[in-house]
């Protein structure tokens, strides 16, 4: 599946400095569930899922989010941060296998 | 005999929902680095566990006070199916450093993995305020948990209905 | 035209009795003509094997439907189809008594009210208690039917089969159809009889189809970081610019990327395409056009061929629908769609004309579904994202998916059948802008 791990993001056209701006994200990926047997038993192996997302502003931490298998596949996450000044915006998904993946955003004021 | 529309096995994710494409990559774009694979964790079978023992687990004997005036979590009351529930949780907090929501978590009362995101925020996120798209196995109460800077935890909850069967699948 | 004229030329297909009958349903318009079906190419199916309606044979005679992963493999051949072909007569109305000897026991009958095996019941019809969710109100609501007193042999009747009281209901005939036993009847019967009011106040406004909150729907299935759809279509272009087995790419022939050479394009599809003597929509025209071009197949149901009809279709978002309803061979193709639309099938005895029009179910809740109303144009988000099946589903996918719950064998999705009635669909979405990929249950 070559598609897992594309990012988009989205941020709103103008920001002013100082403004809280609200951020959309979407990551494509399996969200694996967990699976069970025709008996009900667990089939134990390394699920593959997103179990943290990492947002930095200006390289500083401002969101972190532990996820489970609980969130729907192909993850939505938004959240905020304050647009002190310009800079890069960064969104990293890791999931259970190792795989990362990034979006990140230019913020210019306008 | 057959039922109605039932028939429908939840499917395994499909080549076909993932369409062949290389593309460039703009500046919101992805960039897929495997950073090699990490060993088999426990933590990656997800933790099934009940909601009472996820709330004893991570809050302990702690006091959670009602959250209403303060948290607003946003449900649809009837959820189309239980694969894609949106829920935003705002919480009314100056986000300062020395008075700042600490953590919000999003728990779904009748899932399996009944913690579904632990949300940590820094005063540079500007707003308390966290979105996500879950998944919810049944009917059940989705809460909002949210630890304040100086330690405080506030609840709301809500039921959402989830509907299931029917001609759409 | 006028009407009933028509019902004296009988045409050259086998078709003569369920065709006068389509007639009656159809009714007398002064727009639409009668459907006929002497001119009609056979087509050889070009979809993907999943989605070509076969059924195998296995070697201890037992019939096995090839279908896509997941969905039942159960033959309902018993059952007629939307098959120009399948010249098979109505069920017939059956008048019943009741069997001699079964007591009823209203306990058993509530379990089979609810059982998802058999209706389930709630589908259609609201009955108490707080274990009925999701109950809908394409029929009567049943919580107070004990009042009226009615003779146990009616309320059997009514089940087994309706059509002797009302002959145009949309209730399936159970007991012809051998979706329910006799005695499982008389147990249902057993059970509307204790349902007498008054009926507890509603704790829940939802639980009541009548009062219950309308699905909100997925937000915008334009934006990519909303319907994934979007984001897995946007790199899609690689695909428009890959040669193909023959060194050919699409880009070679439709300069200008896309969304500048197929700006326009879809909004004239589905539409009656002379190269090949029939209707086709855009994924039907991919599986004969590439093949003819670059070489490669875009089968119907194939990744590839939903990829590039849905590239097709975004190149023409919020242009209207733009059809040609008007030219004889299209007028010929939407007169058969519509009776199609109209025509009863499968073990359900259903038409689309039953869930999908205002004056029967469209807009009430079938269970928890709402039902969509075809006059306000259910084609022009087609191919949509299905969130509940985390993939793209085109029309057609759609319309076999809908064929399962009828209790009735799918045809070919590339099938010339299907693709007339998804002109008569998309002739309610003229006029009105597309907006492709959708985003969906």
């Amino acid at each position: 599946m070559s598609d897992i791990g594309k990012v988009r993001l989205r941020v709103p056209s103008t920001i002013k400095p100082g403004e809280v701006v609200r951020v959309r994200s979407l990551v494509i990926h399996p969200m694996e569930r967990i699976e069970r047997d025709k008996q009900g038993k667990v089939i134990e192996r390394n699920y593959n899922y997103i179990d943290k997302v990492v947002v930095t502003y200006l390289g500083k931490t401002v969101a972190t989010f532990e996820t489970t298998q609980s969130v729907s596949e192909n993850p939505f996450f938004s959240f905020t941060f304050r647009a002190t000044d310009p800079g890069q915006l960064k969104v990293t998904f890791t999931d259970t296998t190792g795989g990362k993946f990034e979006g990140s955003a230019d913020i210019k004021f306008s | 005999m057959r039922g109605w529309c039932e028939s429908r096995r939840r499917p395994e994710p499909t080549r076909r929902s993932v369409l062949r494409a290389l593309g460039t990559l703009g500046a919101a774009a992805a960039v897929g680095t495997l950073t090699g694979p990490r060993p088999a964790r426990a933590q990656a079978l997800g933790q099934q566990e009940t909601v009472e023992a996820a709330m004893k687990r991570v809050f302990g004997t702690r006091a959670i006070k009602d959250g209403s005036a303060l948290v607003k979590l946003d449900v649809p009351l009837i959820a189309e199916n239980g694969a894609v529930v949106p829920v935003s949780v705002e919480v009314n907090s100056p986000m300062t450093p020395s008075n700042y929501v600490k953590h919000i978590y999003v728990v779904a009362d009748k899932n399996r993995i009944p913690v579904v995101t632990k949300v940590t925020l820094s005063p540079e996120a500007g707003q308390a305020y966290v979105g996500e798209n879950v998944r919810l196995g049944e009917t059940g109460d989705v809460r909002a948990i949210v630890e304040q800077s100086d330690g405080t935890l506030l609840q709301v909850k809500r039921e959402v209905k989830v509907t299931v069967g029917g001609c759409g699948g | 035209m006028v009407c009933g004229a028509a019902v004296g030329r009988a045409p050259r297909r086998t078709v003569a009795r369920w065709l006068a009958s389509a007639l009656l349903i159809v009714g007398c318009s002064a727009a639409s003509d009668a459907p006929t079906y002497s001119s009609i190419p056979s087509w050889t199916t070009h979809a993907i094997p999943e989605a070509r309606g076969d059924i195998k044979t296995l070697p201890d005679g037992k019939r096995e439907a090839m279908r896509y992963r997941g969905w039942t493999t159960e033959d309902f051949g018993a059952y007629r189809t939307y098959a120009y072909g399948d010249a098979r007569p109505d069920i017939a109305v059956q008048r019943v008594v009741m069997p001699a000897g079964v007591v009823g026991d209203a306990k058993k009958g509530r379990a089979l009210f609810l059982s998802r095996a058999k209706g389930p019941c709630t589908g259609c019809h609201l009955i108490p208690g707080n274990d009925v969710w999701p109950a809908g109100n394409v029929g009567p609501d049943l919580s107070t039917i004990a009042d009226r007193k009615l003779p146990d042999a009616y309320l059997y009747q009514q089940i087994y089969d309706a059509r002797i009281t009302f002959p145009n209901t949309s209730m399936p005939p159970w007991g012809v159809s051998g979706a329910l036993g006799a005695e499982e009847i008389v147990h249902l019967v057993a059970f509307l009889q204790t349902l007498k009011g008054p009926v507890p106040a509603e704790k829940d406004p939802d639980r009541n189809p009548e009062t219950r909150h309308k699905p909100v729907g997925f937000g915008d299935n334009l934006d990519p970081t909303n319907n994934p759809a979007v984001l897995l279509a946007e790199d899609a272009g690689t695909q428009w610019n890959a040669k193909g087995p023959t060194g050919k790419a699409c880009a070679d022939c439709h300069a200008g990327g896309p969304a500048t050479a197929m700006r326009g394009v879809a909004t004239r599809y589905p539409k009656f395409v002379k190269a090949n003597a029939r209707v086709m929509s855009i994924e039907d025209f991919l599986t004969v056009h590439a093949p003819e071009t670059i070489g490669a197949p875009l089968a119907a149901e194939s990744a590839a061929n939903l990829t590039m009809a849905t590239l097709v279709k975004m190149a023409s978002n919020g242009m209207p629908v733009d059809l040609d309803l008007t030219s004889p061979a299209a007028r010929a193709a939407l007169a058969r769609g519509k009776a199609s639309f109209y025509r009863r099938v499968g073990q359900r005895n259903h038409a689309c004309a039953d869930c999908h029009t205002p004056d029967k179910g469209a807009n009430k809740f079938l269970g928890g579904r709402l039902l969509g109303d075809v006059t306000v144009g259910l084609s022009r988000h087609f191919p949509t994202w299905r969130t509940s099946q985390t993939e793209m589903w085109d029309m057609r996918k759609r319309m076999q998916w809908c064929m399962t719950p009828l209790g009735m064998n799918m045809l070919a999705a590339d099938s010339i059948e299907y693709a007339e009635l998804e002109l008569y669909l998309a002739s309610f979405d003229n006029g009105k802008p597309l907006s492709v990929p959708g985003i969906r249950h």
